[in-house]
């Protein structure tokens, strides 16, 4: 299963998110210009107005003033508006407001009082805002009045109210609908992940896989098919080439090896020219060999179809193979150990897997000095069982491990030996029809050359 | 003199083959028809019959299938550029007797021809085979030489029958890993050698005349030598 992460990196869901960033921020620049001015405008129209009233107050007579004042009061049943009359000292003198707040600048600019002022026909510590303005009376008194402005900021929660509801409604919905937009492309990525496996591994005539969308993914999985037909062209034309030549010189090369097997029967057995004519004919028979190694591997590789699988006895199989490359080990004084445990039969080609356990067995006794120890061994496993091949020989350094089934590959330490390394190129020919694995590694003493069985209905 | 019938287009190849039958004893005719070679083939004057799969009227596939059909028995050798283990299978399914693939030596297309002759020729069914004091019995699994039992292990018994059913035929290294081991692989030039030597070991003792012969750039043969 995919993370969450994953579907954040794909392209859709990534201008999504940008996209609704932008758009928050955006939307909260909007809205917070709305209410600011929305606010700066209500603050200075209640500022202008208790100005005016706190002078109006002031000039009235004492009488119509106490009057104004309480009318003032009782003018609002909620309570927002209250006043008070303090002596020269800010002393309580009358009113509803009890205590002149120091903040309040006599005859100065409309305050707002944050935490409210003491009333005492209140009970509650709970003040509201207030915007408040104090005027000194002519005989040196202040008069003090506040106006509960909390309308104000009441319309500023709205308005932020608005944008959370605003913002929640299109963000919440656009990451929801972000995340299932990149679901689609998200899956074609990996039907084209699982596409490119098999190209990776050899498998050229696969293509990635194209909808019917015509979008830019298939666009471009158009232009990588295009560029795998054009690879596929130029290896089959390679390796059309090659096989043409192997094929073409065989036969020249076969007549050749007539001619000479001829002069050879012509010469009779004792003739000074027969020990030429012999080396003649071991080198024209190795190139032969060669030639034929190099047509079979390119045989097996265009073999698709699993034609000769049958259930086949693996361990009879590998008693074969012991049987038949023991003599050679013995001749050349090794020991050639057998090491069978109760073996499953299996899925396979008879023919071709004795082909590449006779390979694998007969490169280990060829690589081992003499005196030395070359081991075939099975071992089972849950997806099907192993072949280990080990032997006691110089071993194949790690970083040539996987060139070792290249064609003609040879590691330094095997020249001097003959063969046409194309040995292995054979065994991985096979085990790549099979669908097997071929794993090569050390042992304490030398290589270790390993056929993984896959079993098809397991894999 | 055997005689024997050669279907093959090509005129190299066919040529090659006349060549090389001609020069060991053997009469050649040559047909570069599938229909044609059909018609001819099923004359009983023939020993044996080499087949070249891609034949122009009739591919060779349908001939020998026709052939066997009709009842004609006479060994054939198919001959074919595709080396497939299928193609092979399909061959000899089909009747064929032998296959061998182009480009091919001329000795080993003789010495699988001979062996063909060998099997067509009327045999009274063996139970001991012998060449000069070796004996192999084939019943009771014992081989003697000199009255002498030899012990043999199951596949050198199976080598030593082999040789001896075909004495005096050169016998080619792949004949002899195909038809002993039933392998159709390349298994390398020294194997089969290892394998002969050994059975040398056992049965051309010291002091008995040597029974099992190298043939130089093609193969082994058993035979007593005069």
């Amino acid at each position: 299963m995919r993370k969450l992460t994953d579907s954040w990196r794909s392209t859709t869901a990534r201008l999504i998110l940008i996209y609704g960033t932008f758009f928050a921020l955006w939307g909260g620049v909007v809205i917070g210009l709305i209410y600011w001015q929305a606010a700066s405008y209500l603050g200075r129209v209640s500022n202008d107005l208790i100005g005016r009233q706190a002078t109006y107050f002031s000039m009235l007579d004492e009488r119509t003033r106490l009057h104004a004042l309480n009318d003032y009061d009782r003018l609002e049943t909620r309570r927002l508006n209250a006043w008070g009359v303090f002596d020269a000292q800010g002393k309580y003198l009358s009113g509803t407001i009890t205590t002149l707040p120091a903040m309040v600048p006599v005859n100065g600019p409309v305050a707002l009082l944050q935490r409210g002022v003491a009333r005492n026909d209140s009970s509650s510590d709970e003040h509201g805002r207030v915007r408040a303005a104090a005027v000194r009376l002519q005989d040196g008194r202040i008069l003090l009045i506040t106006r509960d402005t909390s309308i104000v900021d009441r319309i500023g929660t709205i308005v932020l109210q608005a944008l959370l509801w605003g913002l929640s409604l299109t963000v919440i919905p656009g990451l929801f609908g972000g995340l299932l937009l990149s679901r689609g492309p998200w899956r074609r990525v990996h039907a084209i992940r699982q596409a490119t496996m098999p190209i990776m591994q050899g498998d050229l005539a696969r293509r990635l896989p194209v909808s019917r969308h015509g979008d830019e993914l298939d666009m471009l999985a158009g232009i990588v098919n295009a560029m795998l037909d054009e690879i596929e062209r130029l290896l089959g034309e390679v390796k059309g080439v090659c096989d043409n030549i192997a094929h073409d010189l065989r036969t020249p090369l076969t007549r050749l090896r007539s001619r000479l097997y001829r002069l050879q029967q012509q010469f009779g057995e004792d003739s000074d020219e027969t020990a030429a004519l012999d080396a003649c004919m071991v080198d024209t028979d190795a190139l032969l060999d060669r030639f034929r190694a190099l047509l079979r591997i390119s045989e097996l590789e265009n073999q698709r179809r699993r034609v000769g699988f049958d259930n086949v006895d693996l361990a009879e199989i590998l008693r074969e193979v012991h049987a038949l490359y023991l003599p050679l080990a013995e001749d050349r004084g090794q020991q050639l150990a057998l090491d069978l445990p109760a073996l499953p039969f299996i899925h396979a080609d008879r023919h071709l897997l004795l082909e590449a356990l006779s390979n694998l067995v007969g490169n280990a006794i060829k690589f081992t000095p003499p005196g030395g120890l070359v081991e075939i061994r099975a071992r089972t496993a849950d997806d099907g069982p192993w072949v280990d091949v080990s032997d006691s020989g110089p071993g194949i350094p790690p970083d040539q491990r996987d060139a070792v089934t290249r064609r003609f590959y040879r590691t330094e330490s095997s020249r001097s030996t003959p063969g046409s390394g194309l040995g292995l190129s054979i065994v991985s020919a096979i085990a790549r029809l099979h669908g097997y694995t071929l794993e090569i590694a050390g042992s304490e003493r030398g290589a270790r050359l390993s056929l993984h069985c896959l079993d098809a209905a397991g894999a | 003199m055997p005689r024997i019938l050669v279907i093959e287009d090509d005129d190299v190849t066919a040529r090659e083959i006349a060549a090389e039958l001609t020069s060991h004893g053997i009469d050649v005719d040559r047909i570069a028809d599938g229909s044609e070679g059909l018609l001819r083939a099923a004359d009983p004057c023939y020993d044996a019959i080499t087949l070249d799969m891609m034949l122009p009227g009739m591919d060779g596939l349908s001939v020998v299938t026709q052939l066997r059909a009709q009842g004609v028995v006479t060994p054939v050798l198919m001959i074919s550029a595709l080396c497939d283990v299928d193609e092979r299978v399909r061959g000899l399914r089909a009747g064929g007797d032998d296959y061998l693939t182009k480009p091919f030596a001329p000795d080993e297309m003789l010495a699988r021809v001979e062996v063909l002759l060998r099997r067509h020729r009327p045999q009274v069914p063996q139970t001991v085979l012998s060449v000069a004091d070796l004996e192999l019995d084939l019943v009771r699994h014992v081989a003697r030489r000199a009255d002498k039992e030899l012990s043999l292990l199951p596949t050198e018994f199976k080598l030593l029958e082999f040789l001896m059913r075909h004495a005096g035929q050169v016998l080619t290294r792949t004949m002899i890993f195909e038809t002993v081991w039933g392998f159709h692989f390349d298994p390398g030039t020294n194997l089969i050698d290892v394998h002969i030597g050994r059975l040398r070991r056992k049965i051309d003792v010291a002091g008995l005349a040597p029974l099992i012969h190298t043939v130089r750039g093609s193969g082994y043969s058993l035979a007593q030598t005069d």
